[in-house]
């Protein structure tokens, strides 16, 4: 569009009649109609490629890839990382990076273990695997998950703002602190003791209609929905874009960039204290040796989903896609008795394609 | 609150008024003591050559720089500008030099920033916003100005460099309520659209707004202006109606030297 279009009488005020025109003309609302949305949309490709991706493991193994008990198994290794990705979308949409998160991860659920253990009885009931206090243990494992994750975030948001030090050194330097308490506190070894119930009636449990769906799954689903309707419906999610687009037009418009980042910053450590729970509850146990590379999956799959390094576009759906791809990559090809390395080879360069193809975007239009 | 019913608030005859101002970046003194005066319902343009010291005063004069001496008054009341959305709250609306949109955000969510409308009832308390007021208002706001946008939704990035200009006076005009500070407003625009841009300018002057603008297009200054004031060497060196001044004498007062007429 150019200046040149402007049909307006000059040297006159606009008058009243030509608003009107102007107005009218343009009241039809020239919504694309969704096919076309769908086209453009980053989310609608990867969809396409985790169909793609299912048929074709799903046909040259014979039907092994879409068995209801691979196909679960795929819901729950990524319902872990969705979560991770959700609060990420929002981070990167922000213009920030969060690397600490996998080791958040694995302080959140040992400190929570070990009040679960500490409240569920005394020492020798726990080791003898009885519970009085099995409700109160868990809900107090729930709260201190939240709120131990929510904390590594505040730290992380706190030196972000007030040291004024980049994202990326910031929660470089917090994965390192993350781990090192969580190693201090179990003295690298998995909490033992933890009440199988946990196990039993939440981590393998199942949705109430089609008994199928595993229920980590389906509650990591519904968190991200919940999230994805703040990103594109209320004022937090469009403030965190702005601040993304540009720190400078946030600032100017009045926003307080800094208690927002906090917030971003706070709301990861909330959604990684559930992640943390997610271990308890799959294995009845902590993973310390694990979420060594939980940062690098959750920012692939959100680069991959759409939401652009450079803040200010994201995608929660295409997020939650993008954490299928590498996902679906590794069990598909375990499966066919491919070596699953081979996973970590296409998903970096599905990143760089994903990551070069952000930048031509961006670059062709600014 | 639509574009049409932002009501401009009764105020006394001088808006703002900034009194000695000086201003130092180490050892360059950017401003040595300057005063400037904008009246409700005029409009002073503020010339100068490159390095005069306008955008540092307009800078001053919005909050996003404090002086370090000086006095500066709003509506009467001295007043120490914390910050940007500071002056905001106190009813003063900027157009940068330096868009300051947010380029992936869409125009109406653009023009709304800062201050979007939320859904009645609960729903206000979480923040939703009432996207299609936004959108039905952004649209009607650009038509004021005669801007024709296709879509208010598409992200500002998509807009030319005077659309998005547009955008940012729009911006500004819909939200002061008694000032409105403008550096450079139509330096990316073309001859019409700087003529739409100034004609809804003086409309808001005749309403009560007080107008500040930074140009370097003089000879439109000259037609547009009730005042000019004109800066040299961080000092406003004088201040005169328009319609007093003629094209070489503004020049000459820029420059400190005499100009002969053309």
């Amino acid at each position: 569009m150019t200046d040149e279009t402007l049909e307006v009488p000059a040297a006159r005020p606009v008058a009243d009649e030509a608003v009107d025109a102007v107005t009218a003309a343009d009241a039809a609302p020239r919504e694309d109609r969704w096919l076309d949305q769908a086209r453009r949309s980053t989310a609608f490709w990867i969809g396409l490629a985790i169909v793609l991706l299912g048929v074709g493991f799903g046909v040259l193994s014979g039907g092994a890839f879409t068995r209801d008990s691979n196909l679960l198994s795929i819901g729950l290794n990524s319902s872990q990382i969705m979560l991770l990705a959700v609060g990420m979308t929002f981070l990167i949409g922000a213009g920030q990076l969060d690397l600490s998160v996998g080791f958040n991860v694995i302080m959140s659920s040992v400190i929570a273990a070990k009040v679960m253990v500490a409240v569920g009885g005394t020492a020798e009931q726990v080791a003898a695997r009885d519970y009085p206090n099995l409700i109160p243990a868990v809900i107090a494992g729930i709260v201190v998950a939240i709120l131990v994750g929510a904390a590594g975030g505040l730290l992380n948001g706190l030196l972000v703002t007030r040291l004024r030090i980049n994202s990326f050194i910031v929660t470089l330097a917090t994965s390192g602190m993350f781990y090192g308490v969580a190693l201090i506190l179990t003295s690298a070894a998995n909490v033992p003791f933890l009440p199988q119930e946990i196990q039993t009636y939440f981590g393998a449990a199942r949705d109430p209609i089609l008994g199928r769906v595993p229920l980590p799954l389906i509650m990591a689903l519904l968190i991200a929905a919940v999230f994805w309707w703040v990103m594109r419906r209320t004022r937090f999610g469009l403030h965190t874009l702005a601040i993304g687009s540009s720190r400078e037009a946030a600032l100017r418009a009045g926003i307080d960039v800094d208690r927002h980042l906090v917030k971003l910053f706070v709301m990861m450590g909330v959604l990684v204290g559930m992640a943390g729970l997610y271990d308890l509850v799959r294995y009845a146990s902590t993973n310390v040796v694990g979420h060594q590379t939980d940062n690098l999956q959750a920012i692939s799959a959100v680069v991959i989903g759409g939401t652009s390094l450079f803040g200010g576009v994201a995608s929660i759906g295409g997020s939650l896609l993008g954490t299928l791809i590498p996902v679906m990559m590794g069990n598909g090809l375990i499966i066919l008795r491919v070596q699953p390395f081979y996973q970590l080879i296409v998903v970096g360069i599905i990143l760089v394609i994903a990551v070069y193809l952000d930048q031509r975007r961006r670059g062709g239009m600014a | 609150m639509s574009f049409d019913s932002l009501p401009v608030d009764p105020a006394p005859d001088v808006a703002i008024e900034a009194t000695g101002i000086v201003k130092r970046f180490g050892h360059l003194e950017a401003l040595r003591g300057a005063n400037v005066r904008i009246r409700q319902g005029e409009i002073l343009a503020l010339v100068g050559d490159n390095g005069a010291g306008k955008s540092t005063l307009a800078k001053i004069l919005c909050g996003a720089l404090a002086p370090d001496e000086g006095a500066l008054s709003y509506w009467g009341d001295p007043v120490e500008v914390q910050s940007i959305a500071h002056a905001y709250e106190l009813g003063l609306g900027v157009v940068y030099q330096d868009l300051s949109l947010a380029l992936d955000l869409s125009v109406a969510d653009n023009l709304y920033l800062g201050r979007e409308p939320t859904k009645n009832g609960w729903r206000k308390w979480l923040g939703i916003l009432h996207r299609d007021r936004m959108r039905q208002d952004a649209r009607a706001a650009l038509a004021r100005l005669g801007i024709n946008v296709k879509s208010m939704n598409v992200p500002a990035r998509n807009l030319s460099g005077g659309q998005r200009q547009a955008v940012a006076v729009a911006r500004a005009m819909l939200w002061a309520r008694r000032a409105v500070l403008m550096d450079e407003p139509t330096a990316a625009l073309g001859p019409k659209q700087t003529g739409i841009v100034f004609d809804t300018v003086q409309r808001a002057a005749e309403d009560g707004l007080a107008v500040l603008v930074i140009s370097h297009d003089i000879p439109r200054m000259l037609s547009v202006a009730h005042r000019i004031a004109v800066m040299r060497h961080g000092v406003v060196v004088a201040e005169r109606k328009a319609s007093d001044l003629h094209l070489n004498e503004v020049i000459g007062m820029m420059l400190g030297a005499e100009v002969p007429a053309a």
